[in-house]
């Protein structure tokens, strides 16, 4: 049994404590009095995965077995999430593969001859080969890809249909394929208690016009926070859609959740507290500073996105897609839920090299917003860690770098918009439909590995409560130019951060370090 | 300067000795018993330092370079025992691109065969690749009996190992004739045998070259292979032989036809298969 979260107070025998650095890590020394929130220990991992799915399949929750839905003359579709979770990459084999493979042995007892997988990547870049491949292990794909495993295409005008509307308003659409079929089973891997449930299945097979009723500023606002779904308005409307998807295909949810084990034994002293760092874990991170402060850039990257973490399977349930993902939620929380007691004026944040939008990219300075202010900063459920008016300083190099492949939007966003204006409510009115809607942003989305032209307007959406809380934003270590065309502040370390940060909030601060990843959800109470 | 300041930031945290708080999790299981050879090279922490070079160095170079495509890792995702791993073998870059390619958990408890006359008559050259690639010496002449004596104490105490059974390097690409040691071997240890085969190494660095060029490679790992009730160890080295050329020959063509479900069961693992 691991150990709960944790808070702990900073006094004279407290080790300085760890900060991500994008590509780095970095030893920091915080005020005495300073507190820092820990996530609990991984959960102990089910035995025996494979028996732990069979039996899911077999005894699912307010459904019927899977077997018992499966008929040879059927049009089965399967859809899995995509490589924007878990972080880091799963080891293989992941737990899609795992699900998938006894989904598709039953499929093949039952005789089904016409089996579609879709990835459900949404708006998210098309994976390339050996992603999907990652994913869903060899021997599915050799079997399956390319003409009957692929990723969804939400741009397609001939493979997506509207469905129908919700009753607030909300358009549905869904891949045709999907639409049509038979049965549409979903594997899905709740790695936070943001994912899973109704979202997957309305935003990962939706396009455009289905996405769009819920990633605007206004419901991003209301959405307090996105890891506390019936605090969200994000999940509300998500819910109002996929009972609309309920409605129009029959569905058959499976879901699993992995604990919080995402450093591999090399990067072992980043999953643990740095009061249980035993010699070898101080001369790991001694060697990966002294290496990561050396190698070039393109090297660093190379070596942190081939870390694949050895997440164990915590749970997996399958039937209906309420039920099923509220008892994924209940092991979910149990894993991430942190119990902390009241705000405070300043709270730290180590940006690590990874968040869901830059697997085996550059996190862009768009990302390191969205990472920082828009998932970082949410990982609360009641209020913010930090209070009204706080500050939050964010530990990241935040250069002026994107991977022209993946994000060609983000660079025009970055160059255009943000030039003009900083707000997310006008950037919404005056410039979404301009990129959503440009040709050569879904040529690149549809026939290369380009995230959707709307991508960075969401990303920065996604930062748009954080902005209209916090009094201010510091980036300890960030490029000077680019932070402040970001619209915040920027410091060489830490100590003249929280100086400048007296500032906002007054002498004496208290100061919280949210020492994340691994990721927890902070309880304000 | 920067060390130094590290250095002191980390001894801040020092406690030589102090009380530990016990409640971290039991690092993964996964790593097999320590090895019952006592060879250096494997053993503590030159294990772990290999771990390391392997996986912060020589597999990101490898996938760089050679932009290796993998087809059939997961032969060995399930591989409980301890394996032979058999390819051709056209060049020096074959060992640490076959070792890229191998799951993470196989590759750390893989031994590899290097000619012991090439690597071991020197003996800085020999430690080295024993550090790098946790080689040991096989002796191509003579001396069979120890060779497959040692190999096989390899074998029973954990390690895969991955040998070139046709005892040297392919000056064109073309595969030579194996040598029976692999039955032999497989038949003392009753280990499966699985066949890979590598393609395109001889462009990153054919013989008589001493440097990479990048160059795209394929690597196919195929079914594991079990010695038949009653096959004696040439019959089985001519079956492992002719696996490996299969995989070499199957590269432009799908290995099975047919609908999905034909496809899926004939890839279907003979353990997970027989589970069924």
């Amino acid at each position: 049994m691991g150990r709960p979260g944790a808070v702990i107070e900073i006094d004279r025998n407290t080790p300085p404590v760890l900060f991500h650095y994008g590509e780095g890590v970095r030893l920091e020394r915080l005020p005495l009095g300073s507190r820092v929130v820990y996530a609990p220990d991984p959960i102990e991992p089910v035995a025996h995965p494979e028996r732990a799915i069979r039996r899911a399949l077999a005894h699912p929750v307010e459904d019927d077995p899977l077997k018992a839905l499966l008929r040879p003359d059927m049009r089965l579709t399967i859809a899995f999430d995509d490589l924007s979770l878990p972080l880091p990459p799963m080891a293989q084999p992941d737990v899609r593969q795992l699900v998938l493979e006894e989904v598709i042995e039953m499929a093949a007892e039952a005789g089904v001859e016409d089996v579609h997988l879709v990835a459900a990547n949404s708006l998210h870049r098309r994976m390339t080969e050996d992603e999907i491949r990652h994913i869903v292990g060899d021997r599915i794909f050799s079997t399956f890809y390319p003409d009957h495993l692929y990723n969804h295409d939400a741009e397609d005008p001939e493979g997506n249909v509207l469905i129908g509307t919700t009753s607030r308003g909300e358009e549905v659409t869904l891949s045709k394929r999907a639409a049509e079929s038979d049965l549409l089973v979903y594997v899905n891997l709740t790695f936070v208690p943001m994912d899973g449930g109704h979202k997957s299945l309305a935003t990962g097979l939706g396009s455009y016009r289905s996405v769009r009723a819920h990633h605007t500023v206004d419901t991003l606002l209301h959405s307090r926070s996105y890891f506390h779904p019936p605090d969200s308005a994000l999940h509300h409307s998500c819910i109002r859609q996929g009972q609309l998807i309920e409605d129009t295909v029959r569905c058959f949810h499976i879901e699993t959740s992995v604990n919080n084990h995402s450093f591999p034994a090399i990067a072992n002293f980043m999953q643990k507290r740095e009061t249980d760092w035993t010699p070898a874990d101080q001369a790991a991170f001694l060697a990966v500073k002294q290496l990561t402060d050396l190698a070039p850039a393109d090297v660093k990257r190379a070596v942190f996105h081939s870390m694949r973490a050895p997440y164990g399977l915590t749970a997996v349930h399958a039937g209906q897609v309420d039920a099923v993902h509220d008892r994924i939620l209940e092991t979910v929380n149990r894993q991430m839920l942190v119990e902390v007691e009241g705000q405070t004026d300043i709270v730290t944040i180590g940006i690590p090299y990874l968040g869901p939008y830059n697997v085996n990219a550059i996190m862009n300075p768009v990302l390191v917003v969205c990472m920082g202010l828009g998932y970082l900063f949410n990982t609360y459920r009641g209020r913010p860690v930090v209070r009204e008016g706080g500050v939050v300083i964010l530990s990241h190099p935040c250069r002026n770098e994107f991977d022209s492949v993946q994000h060609p939007s983000y660079v025009d966003f970055y160059d255009e918009v943000l030039s003009d204006t900083l707000n997310p409510a006008e950037i919404e009115t005056r410039y979404e439909k301009c990129f959503a809607e440009d040709p050569w942003y879904r040529q690149l989305y549809r026939r290369s590995h380009a995230y959707h032209g709307v991508h960075p307007f969401y990303a920065w959406y996604w930062a748009a409560h954080a902005m209209q809380h916090v009094g201010d934003v510091i980036v300890v270590g960030g490029e000077r130019e680019t932070v402040h065309h970001l619209g915040f502040k920027c410091a060489t370390t830490l100590e003249d951060a929280l100086e400048m940060a007296e500032q906002t909030v007054g002498r004496y601060p208290s100061v919280t370090h949210l020492r994340l990843p691994p990721l927890f959800v902070a309880d304000v109470k | 300067m920067s060390l130094l300041r590290d250095v002191r930031a980390v001894r801040a945290g020092w406690r030589w000795g102090g009380v530990r708080p016990a409640t971290w999790a039991a690092a993964a299981p996964g790593l097999p018993e320590p090895s019952t050879n006592l060879d250096w090279a494997r053993q503590e922490p030159i294990r772990s330092l290999r771990w390391a070079l392997q996986r912060g160095l020589a597999v990101p170079f490898a996938r760089a370079v050679t932009g290796l495509h993998v087809e059939g890792a997961d032969w060995l995702r399930d591989q409980e025992r301890p394996v032979l791993l058999v390819s051709n073998h056209v060049s020096h870059a074959d060992t640490v691109v076959l070792l890229a390619a191998l799951p993470d958990r196989a590759r750390e408890r893989t031994v590899v065969g290097a000619a012991a006359d090439y690597f071991y008559g020197r003996p800085w050259l020999g430690r080295v690749v024993s550090l790098w690639l946790n080689t040991f010496p096989f002796a191509r002449h003579g001396g069979a009996q120890a060779v497959l004596h040692s190999s096989s104490q390899l074998l029973k105490s954990g390690w895969n190992l991955l040998i070139y059974p046709e005892g040297t390097r392919s000056l064109d690409g073309r595969m030579g004739e194996f040598l029976p040691g692999v039955g032999h071997l497989a038949n003392e240890t009753r280990s499966p045998v699985v066949p890979m085969h590598v393609r395109g190494t001889h462009r990153v660095m054919p013989k008589g070259r001493r440097f990479f060029m990048p160059a795209p490679v394929d690597v196919r790992i195929g079914r594991p292979l079990e010695r038949r009730q009653g096959e004696g160890s040439r019959a089985f080295t001519r079956r492992v032989e002719d696996a490996v050329r299969d995989l070499g020959r199957g590269s432009d063509e799908p290995r099975v036809v047919g609908d999905w479900i034909e496809r899926w069961r004939a890839s279907a693992h003979p353990r997970r298969a027989s589970a069924r």
